[in-house]
């Protein structure tokens, strides 16, 4: 059983979101984003204590806006969460027997679900936020009965267990005899009785031995049996030094992890080696934490939510790399923040969801296989279910639309004919049209596997990136970033990633991600055949003429070289071309100019980036269209 | 000391009633006489099924026919295997109905904080409004009970018409019932019939639910399956679904006394054609003395619908507090007042600590009400014990009507009823209609204006304004509806009386809390406390020193040490209706078993009475006296 998805209301940076969830969910954004508030968000709602303080949520807790500077007076904070089958049967029959109360069923698929709420506002009588649980029907009315009943909530927990590791892991805390995992751990130890009192003899012998073997420390402790004559007591005390440990839990609390980098090195322990190998052996403490002793403190079903922030903490690019492998393999469900381009180049683009602070507080964006419409199922949408291809179904325990891919304008019409004339018509077709728009961003797993296959080097970076300028090749690459350094516009100080989509991929699909992402974008292209081709497929993917006006720029005189020529800056070339050795360049007529040019692409372009990086009056004299780019990228969205 | 508890149950369980427990898989029929130890059965099986699979999470469900009879179940079986508690779902019918729509209702548009219309004078207010809207004829109000007759058979409205000789009549009596069942869908609330209609229809339309329910409940159990009706046990068969088969009956032909209300041999019969169950019978009777068991085989075998190899009763009680031959007496009378009189007289002259221990049954509450009065006169403490859908005093009507009122603020008939109640209580004179109107102009809360409207006519009464404050402090913040109970019950006046309506309600209301509390616990909130305040009988619990008089159809289940019936006499018991329809008729039978089921709750001692002479009446002796082999009177005794 694992979250499915989380729904968010008035909590922190949040005023609304919604996240879905797989086995490894990756958040990236700015610090400040709002990517500790999810994770908070889980923690608090799947680990109420009862009677203990600092457990649900406080005055801090509130969404507050220019709307609400009062934490007290407003809407509440709301946390849901949805778990629910991929297919029937999929959770263990266990499970499904203790949560029976509490599951909701799609009747036709048999699919199970539970969805639970918290929500919290301010208690004017009890003087407190105070927060309420409850778990929800399909409609999202609370179940009343049995389902009501607070032994479900505790059930509930024991199956969904919550570790959370946060950025700052110290390895001293993490492997002490108190921690959450290591503790625990040392504590399911079980020492045959015999052992313990053989241990206990040999100790206590050797002990004596040593006191023995310097006199010095005998006179110690008769020194300190003084104690008791200050400690006014009317029994005289005794002190006496221990120099070995008094039973087996003080040698095993005091248990630590030596470690070998390589052979030959010393064994030492974690503590003293470097802070790379200190947090990633936090996370593999938490592995054998979940494979040896998790079922035995929870339940044998039960399935572990691990919130880590910054896993790469410390690790080198090339360990940071590999380190997705290694969390992907973390028994559990998996919730990652992380900050490093290495890390997520290996992260499915699934996987990814992309956390910001906008005017209305954090939103979340990501490549979702499925749209989801929260309308009432009527039987009139049936027929239009099965003609739309297994575009379109209904999830019955969750009671939304599914829509699994674009979604045509022919059947988005059929669907809004089937609910009209009802009471609520408004209401559930603004949710078909919202669900409608938001399919149009559709990426399908094709597209995504060719672009994780070129796109390889660059996904990490492009991620952590402000805005994105999509150019042709290598050549536009060096040379808008030698313009707009010239034209005091550093693109790598502006967060903007240029991508060559040549070499990467196609334009179409860096402009969908770019979109379903939230990265504002641009894109120069050549005028010529191949660059109106471009545009074209950009188009082609159900971008508004305006958007593509907006958006893309193209060489009028065609591509990049003849372009340069018409600009008017043959000199300026030919001398690049000179001083590369080729002297006859001085007497290039335009046309041999351009295809000498052509045969050198990323030679020349390097120097003439270089140079319009150093001279603002030469960058000026660059086409138009990259300079009206790079002009455009300020304050774009 | 639990695992103790449980094999000191087993342990003193009979060779039949082990068998029936040990059953695991499989469809099995249990057919026990009175007396037979089948409750005992049934909560040792659940307990033995849950604590031989401690690390399984199946559940087990138990159904049996009152809240009562399912509260005492849960109790016994938490006390064998307190651990597994939580893995029994005991109840009723009605109440899993209940639980089933809370749960998955809403596929079938049903949300989970309905309200339940238990009283029949809320459900035809409901009717009467709902044929006023759809404009029909106001006079059809009385198709009510025709309306829950096509409920009880699970028809739903649309195309009800066609169960009707005359489609006239039917297309009538089909805008009726969809008029009825949209308003009660408006007003999002449920009648008892609606419950088993309603899980039946959701169970139909979605065979995954009723999947799910094989799934997690691996085994069932029905107590009382001969009082099964049609809808129930359609809804059982629809559950069960082709391949469910561990079904697990308990039932008596010979007490099927519910045939007016749907109960039927037939039940029994299609259980044995679509399970095709192992059949078990426990004949030993550990209730009676063998001197009624004897009359009581005497009596059944006269009737011919039932399970032909059915063996008789036998005597299986030991220890007798009378001699053999003391058990039964049977006594003559000139007249139901002589009756009646004479009746009282011998009870007053048992010790008054046994007389909790003493029941009066008859087939009508006409003699119920004569021997009432009759032990009042002889000082006697005795109440009439029956199901009871409401309260009685208007302090507690009032109290349940704000409850009502607080959750639902547009609820009319609640309005009606608080109001009513109100102005009985303190002698104020609030008008529904004024209220109602009052709002429309002033757009607050009926529960406002009728606060309003009260508070002029209550003057100074510092009782009565008092309980209107609470009310409106309540209605701000229904979910603090625990205190406003708590602090009316502190007003509402005692009683030394101890059968006044007060003191009875009050009993019954405490009960009922401590019921409630541990089928949904004692935080549930305001709805659900509702809900299950609805399906509950609010009848008080009989007082100790008291002696219980029932109608033999309240009596089902029931035993006392000693038992008189009363009123045995030709066209009483059997009925007028029953003696119409013929000797060998249905009704004769299902007659002879109400005779059979008035006699075997008798534990120490049973009393036969009938007088020659009913309201004016000559009547002869019961033929179920001779049919028992008694040899009557030659004169009444006095």
């Amino acid at each position: 059983m694992q979250i499915s998805r989380l729904k968010i209301s008035n909590f922190r940076s949040i005023k609304e979101a919604e996240i879905q969830f797989g086995a490894v969910t990756v958040l990236i954004g700015t610090n400040n984003a709002g990517k500790s508030a999810i994770l908070e968000a889980i923690r608090i709602a799947l680990t109420r204590r009862w009677g203990q303080r600092g457990t649900g949520f406080t005055e801090y807790d509130v969404h507050l806006c220019d709307g609400r500077p009062d934490p007290k007076v407003g809407d509440p904070v709301v946390i849901e969460v949805e778990l629910q089958e991929a297919v029937a049967n999929e959770w263990p029959e266990d499970l499904q027997g203790e949560l029976e109360d509490i599951i909701q069923l799609d009747p036709v698929t048999g699919r199970a679900s539970i969805i639970m709420r918290v929500s919290c506002s301010w208690d004017a009588a009890e003087e407190s936020f105070v927060p309420r649980w409850e778990f929800l029907n399909v409609d999202r009315n609370p179940l009343a009965g049995r389902g009501a009943r607070a032994v479900n909530l505790q059930e509930f927990f024991q199956f969904l267990p919550v570790f959370y590791l946060e950025a700052l892991r110290d390895v001293t805390d993490e492997f002490s005899s108190r921690s959450q995992f290591w503790g625990k751990l040392l504590r399911t130890v079980q020492i045959p009785e015999p052992l313990e009192q053989r241990s206990k003899r040999i100790f206590d012998l050797l002990n004596r031995r040593l006191l023995d073997a310097d006199p010095l420390l005998t006179n110690l402790a008769t020194g300190l049996s003084h104690i008791s004559s200050v400690a006014a007591s009317d029994a005289p005390g005794q002190a006496d030094l221990r120099l070995l440990p008094l039973n087996t839990w003080d040698i095993l609390s005091k248990a630590e992890v030596i470690y070998q980098t390589e052979g030959g090195k010393p064994w030492l322990p974690l503590a003293r080696h470097g802070q790379g190998v200190q947090s990633l052996s936090v996370m593999f403490l938490f592995k054998a934490f979940v494979e040896l002793i998790l079922s035995d403190l929870y339940r044998p079903e039960s399935t572990a939510v691990l919130a880590l922030e910054e896993p790469e903490t410390h690790l080198h690019p090339q360990a940071a790399r590999s380190l997705w492998r290694h969390i992907s393999e973390l028994p559990g469900q998996k919730i990652v923040t992380t900050h490093s381009p290495y890390f997520l180049q290996h992260v499915p683009f699934r996987d990814i969801r992309v956390v910001r602070v906008e005017a209305n507080g954090t939103t979340v964006s990501s490549l979702p296989r499925q749209f989801r419409a929260p309308v009432p199922h009527v039987p009139q949408i049936d027929a239009i279910i099965a003609d739309s291809g297994g575009i379109i179904t209904y999830d019955r325990s969750l009671n939304e639309l599914v829509l699994s891919g674009t979604l045509p304008e022919n059947q988005y019409r059929n669907l809004l004919v089937a609910y009209a004339g009802r009471p609520d018509t408004q209401g559930i077709h603004a949710a078909l049209r919202k669900a409608c728009d938001a399919s149009q961003e559709f990426i399908s797993d094709a597209e995504l596997e060719k672009l994780g296959t070129f796109a390889r080097r660059i996904r990490g970076e492009i991620f952590f990136a402000r805005r994105w300028l999509l150019v042709e090749g290598q050549s536009e690459y060096q040379l808008v970033h030698g313009i707009a350094k010239g034209l005091g516009y550093d693109l790598d100080e502006h967060g903007v990633a240029v991508i060559d989509f040549q070499n990467n991929g196609s334009p179409e699909i860096f402009a969908v991600l770019a979109r379903a992402l939230g990265y504002p974008w641009l894109a120069v292209v050549d005028g010529d055949h191949a660059g109106h081709d471009y545009i074209a497929r950009i188009t082609a993917r159900n971008f508004s003429a305006a958007e593509i006006a907006r958006r893309t720029y193209s060489l009028p005189a065609g591509f990049l070289e003849q372009q340069l020529v018409e600009d008017g800056l043959q000199n300026e070339l030919k001398a690049i071309l000179v001083s590369f050795g080729n002297a006859a360049a001085t007497d290039f007529d335009n046309e041999t100019l351009i295809s000498a040019l052509e045969n050198d692409k990323s030679g020349y372009a390097a120097v003439l980036a270089k140079q319009c990086a150093e001279n603002q009056a030469l960058a000026q004299r660059m086409p138009a269209p990259f300079r009206d780019a790079i002009l455009a990228l300020r304050g774009l969205t | 000391m639990t695992d103790s508890s449980l094999s000191v149950a087993l342990s003193e369980l009979t060779e039949a009633q082990s068998v029936a427990v040990a059953w695991r898989d499989g469809p099995m029929f249990v057919l026990a006489g009175p007396g037979s130890g089948k409750t005992r059965v049934l909560t040792t099986r659940v307990a033995k099924l849950l604590a031989d699979t401690p690390d399984r999470s199946f559940r087990v469900l138990a159904l049996t026919f009152t809240n009562k009879a399912a509260d005492e179940m849960s109790a016994r079986v938490t006390a064998l295997v307190p651990e597994q508690e939580r893995r029994a779902l005991i109840g009723t019918f009605h109440s899993f109905c209940m639980q089933m729509l809370q749960q998955h209702g809403s596929h079938i548009g049903i949300n989970p904080d309905f309200a339940i219309y238990s009283l029949d004078v809320d459900r035809q207010e409901i009717l009467r409004d709902a044929i006023k809207q759809a404009g029909l004829r106001p006079d059809d109000v009385r198709l009510l009970s025709t309306i829950d007759k096509l409920k009880s058979q699970l028809i739903q409205p649309a195309g009800s018409a066609r169960y009707f000789r005359d489609p006239s009549d039917g297309s009538r009596v089909e805008q009726v019932y969809a008029a009825y069942e949209a308003a009660l869908t408006q007003a999002n609330a449920l009648d008892f019939g609606s419950l088993i209609a309603q899980a039946h229809r959701l169970v139909t339309a979605f065979p995954g639910i009723a999947g799910r329910y094989r799934k997690t409940y691996a085994y069932w159990m029905f107590d009382e399956f001969q009082d099964t009706t049609d809808g129930q046990y359609r809804l059982i068969r629809a559950l069960a679904g082709e391949d469910f088969r561990n079904v697990f009956a308990v039932a008596d032909d010979d007490q099927i006394i519910y045939q007016w209300n749907g109960a039927s041999y037939q039940q029994i019969q299609r259980f044995r054609a679509d399970f095709s169950p192992q059949e078990l019978q426990l004949p030993t009777n550990y209730r009676c003395p063998p001197a009624i068991v004897s009359v009581a085989n005497r009596l059944v075998v006269h009737n011919l619908q039932r399970t032909t190899a059915k063996q008789p009763l036998e005597a299986g009680k030991t220890s007798l507090k009378y001699p053999d031959e003391q058990h039964i007496c049977v006594l003559r009378y000139s007249t139901d007042d002589v009756e009646a009189a004479s009746i009282a007289e011998g009870i007053a002259k048992i010790d008054r600590a046994q007389w909790g221990e003493v029941a009066v049954l008859a087939r009508t509450r006409y003699m119920l009400e004569k021997l009432q009065s009759a032990l009042t006169q002889k000082q006697v403490n005795a109440v009439i014990s029956q199901r009871r859908d409401d309260f009685r005093s208007p302090q507690f009507l009032w109290l349940a009507a704000v409850l009502r009122q607080g959750l639902r603020p547009l609820d009319r008939r609640a309005l009606e009823i608080l109001t009513g109640a109100f102005n009985r209580w303190f002698g104020t004179d609030a008008r529904v209609d004024l209220i109602v109107t009052a709002t429309e102009l002033t757009e607050r809360s009926l529960l406002d204006e009728w606060a309003v409207a009260v508070k002029a006519g209550l003057g100074d009464d510092v009782n009565g304004n008092a309980l209107v404050d609470l009310a409106a402090t309540f209605a701000k913040e229904p979910a603090r509806f625990r205190q406003f109970v708590d602090a009316v019950l502190a007003m509402i006046p005692a009683q030394d009386d101890e059968a006044s309506d007060i003191a009875e309600d009050r009993a019954a209301w405490s009960d009922l809390v401590r019921s409630i509390g541990k089928t949904i616990g004692r935080d549930a909130p305001l709805e659900q406390f509702l809900q299950e305040l609805a399906i509950r009988s609010k009848e008080a619990p009989v007082g100790s020193n008291t002696v219980t008089l029932m109608t033999i159809h309240g009596a089902k289940g029931k035993e006392f040490d000693h038992v008189y019936v009363v009123g045995l006499a030709e066209d009483i018991l059997p009925s007028f209706q029953s003696l119409k329809a013929g000797e060998n008729s249905a009704e004769m039978e299902e007659e002879r078993r109400n005779c059979f089921v008035a006699i075997t709750r008798a534990r120490e001692w049973l009393c036969l009475s009938y007088a020659d002479n009913y309201r004016g009446w000559n009547k002869q002796p019961s033929r179920f006296l001779l049919e028992m082999g008694f040899s009557l009177p030659d004169q009444p005794s006095q």
